[in-house]
């Protein structure tokens, strides 16, 4: 099955609320075509509310949004049936009296080839033979492949999927969205996703868009955002952190656990944010374990050292146990630090 | 979350409707107070004070009878090892399709001296059975007929109660009675607040029951003095409108504070062993069924075959085209009822759960204050509107469109209840995946909306029209001449004691009512 060309999307400072309650501030967003973007933030953040805007579910109370080369919200107004957008919803929003097939078929526009596009729809997402199945009666990942199949099958320009993959349990969760992630390459479609998982946001977006309290705070690669986050707040969202107390003097921070290259633009007190394979254990020292997270392939440490607390991830041979005596080595080049607020 | 603007004709059309709805109970206060009478000296004169006593007497009796019967019922088939369970909890919902003057007429025909249980007991040498008339015969019949209206509720409120709770009462310490006082009854306890209001309301709105069991309550008084005495009626009438509004608020209130029983799915209730005492339960059901099932029954077969099969000679009394005649006049107007109802009530459902438009709401909960006018009062108040009102009246005067209108107001109020779930039915994301599927507003209302609406609709249809058949006090009083129904011809008949017709014709509305509450209701409920 082949899809339409793929159309970019540009969000242009768009503000939205519900009511007197304003959930989007200034929101800008290029996402270009082919693109697989992820809104990750934590609920409440208006993530889901600015898919549903780019969908035309909600109308923007200020801002422009262009799909492709279509201006269809700002100066102008398209409603959703005019888009060409496909939606995979939370709860799939399957048709519950309508067939496997029927579900699938509801997009596509009358034509002598309908029921060839609903097979390869179909025969994409391995669902033959459920052709005539009622939506109740299908397991978890079967509905929510019926859901993709559904939104694909008129051969949108974009895909829009809100929290897909939140109603699945976890090893399924898994398995789906690495199957999910080589679909949405091998069709080459634009797709914008919505989730508070950071795994998934990983794995999935090739550009993750971060947003907290109605703003996008950064829009990067995961690499980039790992590594480079705007703020300490970014940082601790984005995976787990330790943080320090220090000193800064060009380059240089001085802190607990010894003197620690930062970026020479800062000065004074700083908050060391510090990465758990940043950092190294050794035996003896003023250091005491608290607790041991054994992974199997690693091991997360919980260790004490005078009043801070810092995570170290150790590898998977480490034998730790709790009231260990250890010492805390920063094992990188440069550390994150952020001025003090 | 998102607020469709509700387009102005459909605001219009839902102020129309709650106007209209309102319009008899407003049209009976405004005459108490233009009549030229005194009202309120009338208000509290012996002869209005008199009904109601007798009024409130026999609906709380029936009300504490009902409820104790229809709990201790529920608790029965619901949670212990009573033999034959499930044919029992089938079984005793079933007296709701018999009308209650239906079953009046049949405790009068079956118990009564000289009644079929007295010749059957004379068979074994018993002579006595009580004489049922009055506040007794009253009292008997409603109870009977009415305790589903208990038995229902607590019933599937029992089978939602997880076992979790009374096992947690059992393992820190208490006895079984005390679970039953501490956990259950609490539980439960809104459940028959509700439900034995709901009998308390039906039984002041009774007219055929009291009217054939000669207890003067003010519905029988209304009906007695409307023609010769109108302020008096008027009198009344305000007095009942005014306690079945206390009863529904009450009511309201008490379905407001029922708790929420937070399960993931029906799990398995406890179930009690009742040892010793399964054979007087088993005998506790087993009366209810020969009471208020088999009683009845046989009355109306003895009847029918009484005139039919043992003529004895005698010309036959029974005119098929008569019943035929008042057969289909039920079912055009009760069918005819349903869908005027259906098609008043599917917009405002609209317009007050999609929309939550605020003149969708106010039509909405005029609808469903309307349930409290006992149909003998939206009759009389139609009634003397026709003959007062000059032209407009006149026109409709003895017409069927006064009479389908005072079924519709009478009964929509049970179809918005259904109707609101089945608008409520449609979620916001099947109507957002419709659109960004490319469907405009007419196809996502044609694709989505109908056909996920439809069950619950069809029983919101259904429940209309089953309780329009068996409407006893409007029909009397505003089915036009030459247009006789079921109830109209039964009741008439029982009056002038022509039996086998009015037994035939109770059989063919019992059969009708008991098919159509099976595969519109029952089986449907869980679309209610």
């Amino acid at each position: 099955m082949k899809s339409s060309a793929a159309r970019g999307v540009i969000v242009e400072d768009l503000e939205h609320s519900y009511g007197d309650e304003p959930v989007l501030h200034g929101v800008s967003l290029d996402v270009s075509p082919g693109e697989s973007i992820a809104l990750l933030g934590p609920s409440g953040c208006g993530k889901t509310t600015l898919l549903r805007l780019i969908a035309g579910l909600e109308r923007p109370s200020s801002g422009s949004i262009t799909i492709g080369e279509d201006l269809v919200a700002g100066e102008t107004w398209v409603p959703p049936d005019r888009r060409r957008v496909g939606m995979v919803f939370q709860d799939w929003a399957l048709f519950p009296h309508l067939s496997v097939a029927k579900n699938v078929a509801y997009g596509i526009s009358k034509s002598t080839s309908k029921d060839t596009e609903v097979s390869a729809a179909l025969e994409m997402m391995n669902l033959a033979g459920l052709e005539d199945r009622m939506p109740a009666t299908l397991s978890g990942g079967q509905q929510q492949r019926v859901a993709l199949a559904r939104a694909l099958a008129p051969r949108p320009g974009v895909l829009l999927l809100d929290e897909p993959f939140s109603n699945l349990d976890t090893s399924l969760r898994i398995e789906v969205r690495t199957e999910v992630r080589e679909l949405l390459a091998d069709l080459g479609i634009t797709s914008i996703f919505v989730t508070h998982d950071q795994d998934e946001a990983f794995i999935v977006g090739d550009r993750v868009a971060v947003m907290r309290e109605g703003h996008i705070v950064q829009t990067a690669t995961p690499y980039d955002l790992y590594h480079n986050p705007v703020d300490r707040w970014t940082a601790e969202f984005v995976g787990t952190v330790s943080s320090l107390s220090a000193t800064a003097q060009s380059g240089t921070a001085q802190s607990p656990i010894g003197s620690l290259a930062v970026s020479p633009k800062l000065q004074g007190p700083v908050d060391l944010i510090l990465r758990p394979e940043q950092l190294a254990l050794e035996a003896g020292g003023d250091a005491e374990v608290l607790l041991v997270e054994y992974y199997g392939h690693d091991t997360l440490v919980f260790v004490e050292s005078g009043d801070d607390q810092l995570r170290v991830r150790c590898g998977p041979t480490t034998n730790y146990s709790r009231g260990d005596r250890v010492t805390v080595r920063f094992v990188d080049t440069v550390a994150l630090a952020f001025a003090k607020e | 979350m998102r607020k469709h603007n509700a387009n102005r004709g459909l605001r219009v059309f839902g102020l129309v409707t709650a106007i209209a709805f309102a319009f008899p109970g407003l049209y009976l206060v405004w005459r108490n107070f233009t009549s030229g009478a005194d009202p309120l000296g009338l208000l509290f004169s012996n002869q209005t004070l008199q009904p109601l006593w007798r009024t409130i007497y026999l609906a709380g009796l029936v009300s504490v009878s009902a409820a104790c019967l229809g709990t201790a019922l529920a608790w029965l088939t619901a949670r212990t090892d009573l033999p034959f369970r499930k044919l029992w909890s089938v079984l005793l919902p079933v007296p709701l399709v018999f009308p209650t003057f239906i079953g009046a007429a049949a405790f009068i025909r079956a118990l009564s001296p000289g009644g079929l249980a007295s010749e059957w007991l004379t068979a074994f040498g018993v002579h006595h059975t009580p004489q049922l008339r009055g506040l007794f015969g009253a009292w008997l019949v409603l109870t009977f007929f009415c305790y589903p209206y208990v038995y229902l509720p607590v019933n599937a409120r029992l089978k939602q109660l997880p076992g979790s709770y009374e096992q947690t009462a059992l393992l820190l310490g208490d006895t079984q009675p005390q679970v039953f006082l501490r956990v259950v009854l609490r539980q439960i306890g809104s459940s028959i607040t509700a439900g034995t209001l709901l009998v308390f309301l039906y039984t002041i709105s009774d007219f055929g029951a009291v009217q054939l069991m000669r207890f003067d309550t003010l519905t029988r008084a209304i009906e007695m003095n409307y023609l010769a005495r109108p302020p008096i009626s008027f009198a009344m009438s305000l007095i009942l409108l005014a306690l079945a509004a206390v009863v529904v608020v009450s009511e309201r209130a008490a379905s407001r504070h029922l708790p929420d029983i937070r399960t993931h799915r029906p799990q398995h209730a406890l179930k009690y062993e009742l040892g010793s005492w399964k054979v007087p339960s088993l005998l506790l059901v087993i009366a209810t069924f020969a009471i208020s099932i088999v009683a009845p029954v046989a009355a109306m077969a003895d009847w029918a075959l009484g005139g039919t099969l043992r003529s004895d000679g005698r010309p036959l009394t029974v005119s098929v085209s008569k019943i035929v005649e008042a057969t289909i006049n039920t079912l055009t107007s009760s069918i005819a009822t349903g869908v005027v109802a259906l098609l008043l009530i599917t917009p405002i459902a609209f317009l007050a759960n999609r929309h939550k438009d605020r003149i969708g709401r106010f039509t909405h909960s005029v609808v469903i204050s309307t349930f409290a006018i006992p149909g003998i009062l939206i009759a009389l108040s139609l009634r003397f509107w026709t003959i007062r009102s000059g032209f407009i009246g006149s026109f409709f005067y003895d017409s069927m469109a006064l009479l389908i209108f005072a079924y519709v107001v009478r009964f929509a109020a049970l179809a918005m209840g259904a109707a609101s779930v089945a608008v409520n039915a449609v979620p916001t994301a099947l109507h957002d995946a419709a659109a960004t599927l490319g469907a405009d507003r007419r196809r996502r209302f044609r694709t989505v909306d109908v056909p996920v609406m439809k069950p619950g609709l069809l029983a919101a249809t259904g429940l209309v029209v089953l309780s329009t058949m068996k409407e006893l006090p409007i029909s009397l009083l505003l089915a036009p001449i030459g247009f006789p129904t079921l109830t109209t011809r039964i009741f008439s008949s029982f009056e002038e004691a022509f039996v086998a017709e009015a037994g035939i014709m109770a059989l063919v509305l019992v059969t009708a009512s008991a098919f159509l509450s099976w595969s519109l209701v029952l089986r449907r409920s869980d679309a209610l």
